[in-house]
């Protein structure tokens, strides 16, 4: 069985965002940077995947030259090779997945045909919640989507998707796409042996092409509010019903 | 002429979807709203969304909706919204309607983008959508024949218009094998016993040591009960015994990221605070008003756990849920 | 025929030894010789203990001075008429010999009064059947001894002046002058010959071997900083990857220094009388860990020696020690400090946490958003790097940015300080402090990362050698020559850990620093009438010395009160070894400290250590004290702000 993995590259925030002077990206320079969580579980799933049932595992990212780091990192897992879609400019849904499908062509035409392919269900940063659809659809190929439990027997691949209540099941022949949410393993951390291993593994760089783009990013803003002083919701049980408005307000009241 | 694909519980229009449809009347500006709906009691939403606005629900009439069917809905919604002429299509900004919305995007090759929260008319249509998870903000222009979009859920308020019932037009999408193949085949429970985990909850209240005792949690299971969420506690809780380490929310326990984090009587310590920073909002119940935890929350109630909680889940029960 | 049996199980020890990692342990020597005559002539760390100290050293000391009559009993057994030239006949040694055969006898004594009726917890798990015979054997050993010189005294063949032996002497009234007194005479030296020879024989084979392993193992004990854990090499071009060591995973493993820690252990269970972590029913016992490891090593090494492949890859954990035992230690160097015998505990505990952690991706699951954040996020709560100046706001503190000069001291925060809500009074302190004594300090602000201490403590050295790098380089390119650090795990780490890789500077606690300039007059305190206790924390206390300062910055405030386990003997308060980030089981540790800080009677227990100022404050809580944990820094600058102390 062949797997890819697609992961990108987002800054680790978990504090105050600050934005560029251009207002065009987050400011990075004392940032750590991680793969986007659900994506990690991708990786996580792969590895178990191919160590279970054998074949190989590939990872691709679309990002700058620094992604090669959560390449190695995902290699330091268990991933085989990894190929770098490397570009500094930022794609939007349509073009990335239509560079990820150029990447998987050109694997196909030198005869590499993926069984399987991950998604993350939404990228941390972008959050635009389709490119494994369009990649699926480019390919002809199902797909199935926020997926916390997978299990593949007999060329088919048994999805559970979580929903209020239980989990959704579908039952989908491969190939497939099938994009994850964090919770559908707890990835592993890596050992030494493994990173050092990682350092070695291929990896290929590619250059994607960007079409216009179809959602245009004019500039990026903060959500209003000060997000370093609570709002005072009241005192003691009179409170209550200004908690319940934000209960409302979240979704969770009707 | 905006179409809408809306989602339903037996027939009753999900709160979401008529946020959507309050931003695509906007967006219409007095153009005429039309609604795809699918499945079993489909027709039952049409009372309720000509309220809101809906002149025609349209229902796909195929038996893979009898189940929900994404890359069905999508191909549906496409093959609608040509044959309507569509300048836009919307959808809530959830889990499903973002899916079926990418199926549709793919499908028609069209720009897609999720999670808008303000949208201006125009072509190129401008947007403010939320990336991030919420905590910042992109304001893009969507390009494309057929706009297409998903309405974050919570960030426009529904508005009933007082229309008539809209009409009910059955019709008959081609539907592939491929778009048939991705379909709910089963449901199985969520693997924890008796309701969500604490770290899938969508609500979590957690309480400190000022509980008091194991007992002292009762309230708090009751709120958690109303709001299907989960209980958690702090670290101190687990030390003193009274409930597993499983419960403990932390950076050494479980990592939450819930709609709505009550944090009744915790103080904040580091430790804490790293395993409560996914939660989208978190309001902090504490006598104390210079507790740490205060600097952190979105929200907050000075006064006693013991008093807040009760009078929240009272509150709920009179506003009638549960 | 002993001495056979002895060199056969010793060569056996030696080639097991061999099979062991080298380890730098032939430098220093004169430091090494100063050791030797300090801790094994002088018997230093075991008079740490008065009562068994004596005892011990007394039995030692004889032994010393017994030696030469092994000889002389040899020689007499074959030829009652003949001894050693010259010794044999001083008047003086006959003394000597006498008086330390009494007070061998005597400590052997004392030796079963506290097995029998003391039975202090610290022998609990130890081997006391062996002791017991062991102390047998010594009193056999010095009793006909004794009884032999008495025979030659009664039958007149003594070489020596019979008024210098007055114990033989008198006993020699015992005995008469005929021929069943000559037999006894023959049968108390064959006894006292064989007795030695079969306890020469038994020696390797029992926990008594320390008496000479001790001697070589006090030699070899370390002398570079107790702070310090010894670097592993990973980009050795010599060293093929599979071959790297990553700590200690099975047998061979081992350098050949913790091989002979093991079999240097007495069980005398000082170490388990300290340990923090057995005090709390842990599973860990510092002293069960040691014989752990040379029980495996005594089953497995004679099966790899014979090339038994099995023995080869036999885990140490869980074979040896369980996961649990390595998990448990928070590296507070109590049992270090305590080992009479220079055994290196805290090094056989992280190497076995390197394996585990760096080979196997093993250890408790919930230190595993630590290893993480640590890495993405540059400190061990995954807080956001450009928030770490954030508690310096509005204080005009300087962030030294890259290009500018840099100032006389670098105040090195540390995470704790920087992000966690109750640490960060104590930067605010210290910052405060220092401008108001002129001091020209800067901080690093986001260019300040987490030293790697809390991933080398879990046995993540791959991890921590990263950061020390990338530190190394950022206060290297700074031209920064004097750091003072609020964490003493910083402060150990920058001061001890950091010269490894190239980070050479003049590192200062902040209570150092401070006290200093309180002494140098820059910061006038005002000591109140308050009872303050002083908590120690390890790494300064007990790994880096640094115990004065502290005190002199608490009498400048308030009043001390010592609680029992100060200084060197500190308690930890249950943070270290990365166990900050670890949940534990059992008893907390926290909370039996802050007990016994509330016992002093102290409404203020002083810390500096941002680790200590969490747990203790947090132990405080959970127990229900009403005392108060602030760091000295913070009392300093209260007693500043407030010159006047307010009426009790």
């Amino acid at each position: 069985m062949n797997i890819l993995v697609c992961v990108k590259r987002v800054p680790m925030t978990g504090g105050t965002i600050v934005l560029t002077p251009d207002e065009q990206a987050i400011e990075t320079r004392h940032l750590g940077f991680t793969i986007s969580p659900h994506e990690e579980c991708g990786v996580e799933e792969a590895v178990r995947l191919i160590e279970a049932q054998g074949g190989e595992s590939a990872v691709l990212s679309l990002g700058p030259a620094d992604a090669e780091e959560q390449l190695r990192d995902a290699m330091a897992l268990g991933i085989d090779r990894a190929v770098l879609l490397q570009t500094d400019e930022e794609f939007d849904g349509q073009s990335t997945a239509s560079a990820i499908l150029a990447s998987i062509e050109a694997d196909r035409a030198s005869g590499v045909e993926y069984d399987l392919i991950f998604f993350g269900n939404e990228s941390a940063d972008a959050g635009n919640y389709q490119v494994g659809i369009r990649v699926a659809h480019a390919l002809g190929r199902p797909c199935v989507t926020g997926v916390k439990g997978i299990a593949v027997e007999n060329g088919r691949a048994r999805c559970e998707q979580e929903v209020p209540g239980g989990r959704d099941v579908y039952d989908v022949p491969l190939p497939a796409v099938v994009t994850v949410k964090e919770g559908l393993n707890l990835p592993r951390y890596p050992s030494v042996p493994g990173r050092l291993r990682a350092k070695r593994k291929p990896l290929e760089t590619r250059t994607p092409e960007r079409g216009a783009p179809g959602v245009e990013k004019i500039r990026l803003k903060l959500p209003e509010g000060d997000a370093s002083q609570a709002e005072i919701l009241g005192h003691g049980p009179a409170a209550a019903p200004a908690v319940v408005d934000v209960l409302r307000r979240a979704g969770l009241v009707a | 002429m905006t179409l809408v694909y809306v989602e339903h519980q037996d027939g009753a229009p999900e709160d979401v979807s008529l946020q959507a449809l309050a931003l695509a009347r906007d967006l219409a500006g007095g153009e005429a709203v039309q609604a795809l709906v699918a499945g079993p009691s489909a027709a039952d939403a049409a009372a309720a969304l000509g309220e809101h606005g809906v002149t025609t629900v349209h229902v796909p009439d195929h038996e893979v909706f009898a189940s929900h069917a994404p890359a069905a809905l999508g191909r549906a919604l496409t093959q609608l919204a040509a044959r309507l002429g569509s300048g836009a299509v919307l959808a809530a900004g959830t889990e499903r309607g973002n899916e079926v919305m990418a199926h549709a995007a793919a499908i028609a090759d069209l720009p897609l983008a999720a999670n808008c929260t303000e949208v201006t008319a125009g072509d190129p249509l401008t947007v403010t959508r939320i990336r991030w998870g919420g905590s910042l903000l992109e304001e893009a222009r969507v390009h494309g024949g057929t706009k297409l979009l998903t309405v974050a859920p919570h960030t426009v308020e529904a508005s009933a218009s007082g229309g008539s019932p809209a009409a009910v037009e059955p019709f008959t999408p081609e539907l592939s094998d491929a778009d048939t193949a991705v379909r709910v085949v089963g449901r199985v429970g969520t693997r924890s016993e008796g309701g969500v985990t604490l770290a899938d909850a969508k609500f979590v209240v957690s309480c400190g040591r000022g509980v008091g005792s194991p007992d002292g949690f009762a309230p708090a299971e009751e709120l958690a009960a109303l709001l299907g969420g989960a209980v958690g506690c702090s670290r101190a809780v687990t030390i003193a015994g009274w409930r597993p380490h499983t419960d403990q929310v932390g950076q050494t326990g479980t990592k939450i990221a819930p709609e709505v984090y009550l944090a009744c009587g915790i103080s904040g310590a580091t430790q804490h605070m790293a395993g409560c920073k996914g939660a989208k909002r978190i309001i902090a119940v504490n006598t104390d008003p210079e507790a740490p935890i205060i600097s952190h929350a979105a929200y907050a109630v000075i006064g006693d756990l013991h008093e807040v909680i009760p009078a929240i889940t009272a509150e709920l029960r009179k506003a009638g849920a549960g | 025929m002993g001495a056979g049996l002895f060199a056969r199980r010793a060569r056996m020890l030696v080639r097991i030894m061999r099979l062991g990692r080298p380890a730098e342990r032939f430098d220093d020597i004169p430091q090494r010789v100063r050791q030797e005559a300090v801790v094994a002539i002088g018997q230093k760390k075991i008079l740490q203990r008065l009562g068994p100290g004596v005892m011990h050293a007394l039995i030692f000391w004889g032994f010393i001075v017994l030696f030469p009559t092994i000889v002389m009993a040899m020689i007499g057994a074959v030829d009652k008429g003949a001894t050693l030239p010259w010794l044999g006949h001083q008047g003086w040694f006959a003394f000597l010999v006498d008086l330390f055969a009494v007070l061998v006898l005597a400590s052997v004594c004392a030796a079963f009064y506290i097995r029998k009726v003391v039975r202090p917890a610290r022998f609990e798990g130890s081997h006391l059947g062996e002791a017991d015979l062991i102390l047998l054997w010594i009193a056999g050993i010095v009793t006909t001894l004794l009884l032999w010189h008495a025979t030659r005294i009664a039958l007149g063949i003594n070489e020596w002046p019979a008024s210098w032996s007055p114990a033989a002497n008198a006993l020699s009234n015992l005995f008469g002058t005929g021929q069943p007194t000559e037999t006894l005479e023959r049968v108390f030296v064959w006894a006292h010959v064989l007795l030695i020879l079969s306890f020469l024989a038994y020696l390797p084979y029992s926990k008594h071997l320390h008496i000479i392993t001790a001697v070589i193992n006090v030699f070899f004990g370390r002398t570079t900083p107790r702070g310090r854990l010894e670097p592993l090499v990973f980009d050795d071009p010599d060293v093929p990857e599979d071959e790297i060591r990553m700590g200690a995973g099975t047998l061979t493993d081992m350098t050949w220094k913790q091989m002979m820690d093991t079999v240097t252990c007495t069980e005398c269970g000082r170490c388990q009388e300290v340990c923090p972590a057995w005090n709390t029913g842990k599973a860990l016992s510092p002293k069960l860990l040691i014989m752990g490891l040379r029980d495996h090593m005594l089953e497995q090494g004679p099966k790899l020696l014979a090339g038994d492949e099995e023995a080869a890859a036999a885990p140490l954990v869980p074979d040896a020690v369980t996961d649990e035992v390595v998990w448990d230690c928070v590296t507070c160097g109590a049992c270090v400090r305590e080992c009479p015998v220079s055994i290196e505990h805290i090094d056989h505990i992280v190497d076995l946490r390197r394996h585990l952690v760096m080979a196997e991706a093993r250890f408790p699951a919930e230190a595993d958003p630590m290893m993480r954040d640590i890495e993405r996020s540059s400190n061990p709560w995954g807080k956001a790097q450009q928030d770490r100046a954030e508690w310096a706001e509005g204080l005009g503190v300087r962030v030294l940015e890259p290009g500018e000069p840099a100032p006389e001291v670098l105040y090195w925060v540390g995470c704790a300080a920087s992000f966690d809500e109750r640490a960060r009074q104590t930067a605010v302190s210290t910052a405060k402090l220092l401008q108001a004594a002129g001091v020209d300090f800067a901080i690093l602000g986001p260019r300040e990362s987490c030293t790697g201490d809390p991933a080398r403590r879990m046995g993540n050295e791959y991890v921590f050698q990263a950061f020390a790098a990338e530190n190394v380089e950022t206060l290297n390119d700074a031209g920064v020559t004097k750091i003072v650090a609020s964490c003493p795990h910083c402060f150990n780490t920058l001061a001890n850990e950091y010269p490894d890789f190239g980070g050479r500077y003049e590192v200062m606690h902040h209570t150092e620093l401070l006290a200093e300039l309180v002494r140098d007059g820059r910061l006038a305190a005002t000591a109140g009438s308050e009872e303050i206790t002083y908590h120690d924390s390890c790494y300064l206390a007990r790994h880096n010395d640094v115990i004065a300062d502290p005190r002199a910055l608490v009498e400048a405030v308030g009043k001390p009160v010592e609680m029992a386990n100060h200084g060197k003997r500190t308690f930890c308060c249950g943070a270290g070894g990365a166990h900050m980030w670890m949940e534990e089981r059992g008893k907390p540790i926290n909370e039996e400290r802050v007990r016994q800080a509330a016992e002093t009677g102290a409404k203020t227990l002083a810390v500096a250590c941002p680790f200590c100022t969490v747990m203790l404050d947090d132990g405080v809580r959970t127990s229900g004290s009403d005392l108060r944990v602030a760091d000295v820094a913070t009392l300093l600058a209260e007693s500043l702000d407030e010159p006047a102390d307010p009426p009790a």
